[in-house]
Order: C-alpha cells, then sequence, then structure tokens
C-alpha cells in the first residue's frame, strides 16, 4: 500500500542514482582511454598532439588534470607511447624485448620505459632511458636496446618487477606532421624474444 | 500484446537514466580540470613547500624512481618550475638559453593544460624575457610602451590567475645534468608593479 503510494517517486530517485553512477562509469571509461581525441597511431605507437595546444579539448583537459602530468607543447615536441609490441601483444614484464631503429625525424630523441601510471622502474644501473646523443649504435648509425628484467650487455632497459609496461618515444624539436596518420616503419620496431 | 505495453511503460524511465548519465558524464568531465585533488599546480606547490623557492623559481629534483613529482617526465631532462600569481601584479621571466641543449618552456594554467610553449630556438640572443599577465594588464603594459622601441621581451596573456610555467633542459648524457642544473639557478621568475601611466 505504502510502496504504491510511492512508487514513482521511487522510481524517479531510482533512476536519478542509476543515471548519476552510469554518468561516473562513462567518465572513468573515457578518461583512461588515452587523452581525448585525434590520436596519431604508428604501429604500437601513440601521441596525443592535441594535449600540447592551447585549444586542447575538454577530454584532454581533464584526463592531464586527474593524472597530474604537464604535457609538452605541440611546438617543443610529440610524446608516443606503446604498450604492445609490433604485433600487438601487450608488453609483459616476464617477457625479453628489443627495440631497433628507425626513429623519426627529431632534433633529438629520449626512448625509455615508464609504468603505466608514468613512474620509473629501479634497475642498478640508474638506466630509464636513452637519447639520440648517448645511446651505443651500429655501424651505420643504427641501434637496438635490449629489454629484460636480467641485465643485458649494451643498451639495456628494465622493467623490474613490473608486469605492465610501456615504452615512451619523445621526439623533441620534430618536423613530423600531425595532420596525417605517420608510417609505422619509421618508428622504432619493438620485437618480443623469450618470455620466462 | 502484454510484452510492448510493459517496454513502454519503461521507456520514459530509461531514457531519463540516459539523459541524467549524459549530464552527470559532461559536467564531471568538465569540472574535473577544477577540481582534481593531485593536479600538476598542487604537486608543483605542495614540493615547492617542502623545499623552499629561490629567486622564484623551485629547482625539481633528479628524476628517480619514487621520487617524481610529477608523473610522465622525461629522466633525461633538469627541470624546474615557476608558480605564478596574477592576481595583483603580472609576471616576469628571465632565463638564457645557452649552447646546443633544447630548452623547453611551457606555460600552464592551473589545471594543468597548456596555453603558450616555446624552446631555446625562439629565445632572442640566447635569452628569454616573457612578461605573464592577465588581460587588464597585457592592456596596461602595451599602453604604457605604447611608440616605444622594440619589445625587447615576448608578451603572453595568462588565461587563469594561478598557473606554473615549466623550464626543461634536456641533458644529452648524464654527464650534463650538474653542469645544467647549474645553469638554470640563473633562471628569474617574479612579480612586478605595473607601469604608472
Amino acid at each position: 500500500m505504502f510502496l504504491e503510494r510511492y512508487s514513482l517517486y521511487l522510481r524517479a530517485g531510482l533512476v536519478m542514482i542509476a543515471g548519476l553512477l552510469l554518468g561516473l562509469f562513462t567518465t572513468v571509461l573515457s578518461l583512461n582511454a588515452g587523452y581525448g581525441f585525434n590520436a596519431l597511431e604508428a604501429g604500437p605507437w601513440t601521441a596525443w598532439p592535441s594535449v600540447g595546444v592551447p585549444d586542447s579539448d575538454p577530454y584532454a583537459r581533464a584526463v592531464i588534470a586527474r593524472t597530474g602530468e604537464t604535457p609538452l607543447g605541440r611546438d617543443q615536441g610529440l610524446v608516443f607511447t606503446a604498450s604492445t609490441d609490433s604485433s600487438g601483444a601487450p608488453l609483459d614484464g616476464a617477457c625479453d624485448y628489443t627495440l631497433e631503429d628507425p626513429t623519426p625525424p627529431a632534433r633529438f630523441w629520449t626512448l625509455g620505459i615508464v609504468s603505466t601510471k608514468g613512474s620509473l622502474f629501479a634497475n642498478p644501473t640508474g638506466r630509464f632511458g636513452y637519447s639520440s646523443a648517448d645511446i651505443l649504435r651500429h655501424e651505420g648509425g643504427g641501434f637496438n636496446i635490449n629489454v629484460s628484467r636480467n641485465m643485458q650487455t649494451g643498451n639495456w632497459l628494465s622493467p623490474g618487477e613490473a608486469h605492465q609496461f610501456s615504452f615512451i618515444l619523445r621526439l623533441y624539436d620534430t618536423p613530423l606532421d600531425v595532420d596525417t596518420q605517420p608510417k609505422a616503419d619509421r618508428f622504432p620496431k619493438i620485437t618480443k624474444l623469450n618470455c620466462a | 500484446m502484454m510484452i510492448p505495453d510493459r517496454l513502454l511503460n519503461f521507456l520514459p524511465w530509461a531514457l531519463a537514466t540516459l539523459m541524467i548519465a549524459v549530464m552527470v558524464h559532461l559536467v564531471s568531465v568538465l569540472l574535473m580540470p577544477a577540481l582534481a585533488p593531485k593536479d600538476a599546480y598542487a604537486r608543483l606547490a605542495s614540493y615547492a613547500k617542502t623545499v623552499g623557492i629561490n629567486e622564484g623559481v623551485v629547482a625539481l629534483p633528479p628524476i628517480t624512481p619514487g621520487a617524481e613529482i610529477l608523473p610522465f617526465e622525461d629522466a633525461s631532462f633538469v627541470e624546474a618550475a615557476c608558480i605564478y600569481d596574477l592576481s595583483r601584479r603580472p609576471y616576469h621571466v628571465t632565463a638564457s638559453a645557452e649552447g646546443e641543449d633544447f630548452f623547453g618552456l611551457s606555460f600552464h594554467a592551473s589545471g594543468g593544460r597548456i596555453y603558450h610553449a616555446i624552446t631555446d630556438r625562439s629565445a632572442i640572443k640566447g635569452k628569454f624575457d616573457i612578461i605573464l599577465g592577465n588581460t587588464r594588464q597585457m592592456e596596461a603594459i602595451e599602453n604604457a610602451s605604447d611608440g616605444a622601441a622594440p619589445l625587447q621581451e615576448v608578451r603572453i596573456t595568462a588565461p587563469t590567475s594561478r598557473g606554473f610555467v615549466m623550464l626543461r633542459v634536456l641533458a644529452k648524457r648524464g654527464s650534463d645534468q650538474a653542469r645544467i642544473r647549474e645553469q638554470l639557478k640563473s633562471v628569474k621568475c617574479e612579480n612586478f608593479d605595473l607601469p604608472k601611466n
């Protein structure tokens, strides 16, 4: 009797709560999905040039405010991250990988390894990345980086004990055109070797 | 026809739920920059409290595991930040970009979004000389310097009265870090009085 009398109010209340939850849920989903719109993709590498411009979209602004990061200006450079290897399989801390040249044109670049939250992995050499100036190169200018939990010779990066990680390629003063999708074969190739 | 009837009864409630969800979604995304508790501005401001500010500049520590002030920063860089408040007076940033190092300055509103960025390539004779102000302050500065000598400084209108400037210098080799840290000590950030008409 009582319930029937107030069923409309109950329903309206339920609708409001459901709407609130659904709205917050889609916000969390959309903010975890990247930095808004207009991603640049090249094989496993993704960049979000629109975070570095003054008229960035509301989603990019919301993501930046939530994570606390300070994006690079579009005129300063572009940041590409990869969380899969070149075949599309997610990067796994238990596996060894190799990263091979080329890199897109830029005045300088750095190539490093970070957690999915953007922090560094502790390792005995204190190496978190290489720059275009200090990486060891083969004869002819090419390079490769060995990625493994176990110490390696040559250029070596370690994900520590983490299971998930990303590679991060930063191009400073790059002439790369952000209006067209770049070609994957101009970006470092990420190959999975063996898994523990 | 029992089922269509029940569906029809259910439809307005489903639509109402959806509409509320869309509104909540839009409002929460738009409010995020204003409400996020750990945005870059808050992180820098709380770090500045612990180490103090020298000539308006907060030198950020080397980027090492567990000691990152901001996420996703490049560990090859030496960084500093200037946290400003334009509510009373405009702001002046000077720095010198010596040598071949990549030196980037980016200007961020309090939520972290970028509204201006330059690199050493646009430094004038190896110097950055930048004036930041809100619209009213910039107008006053424009008026005061009307017809005067050509501009010595870059003038930038800030969208919010609180914000920060990130200064980043690339240390191409690890051994360059100490030298660049020293070089960044010459950066000056300070509020100044508007010219009197």
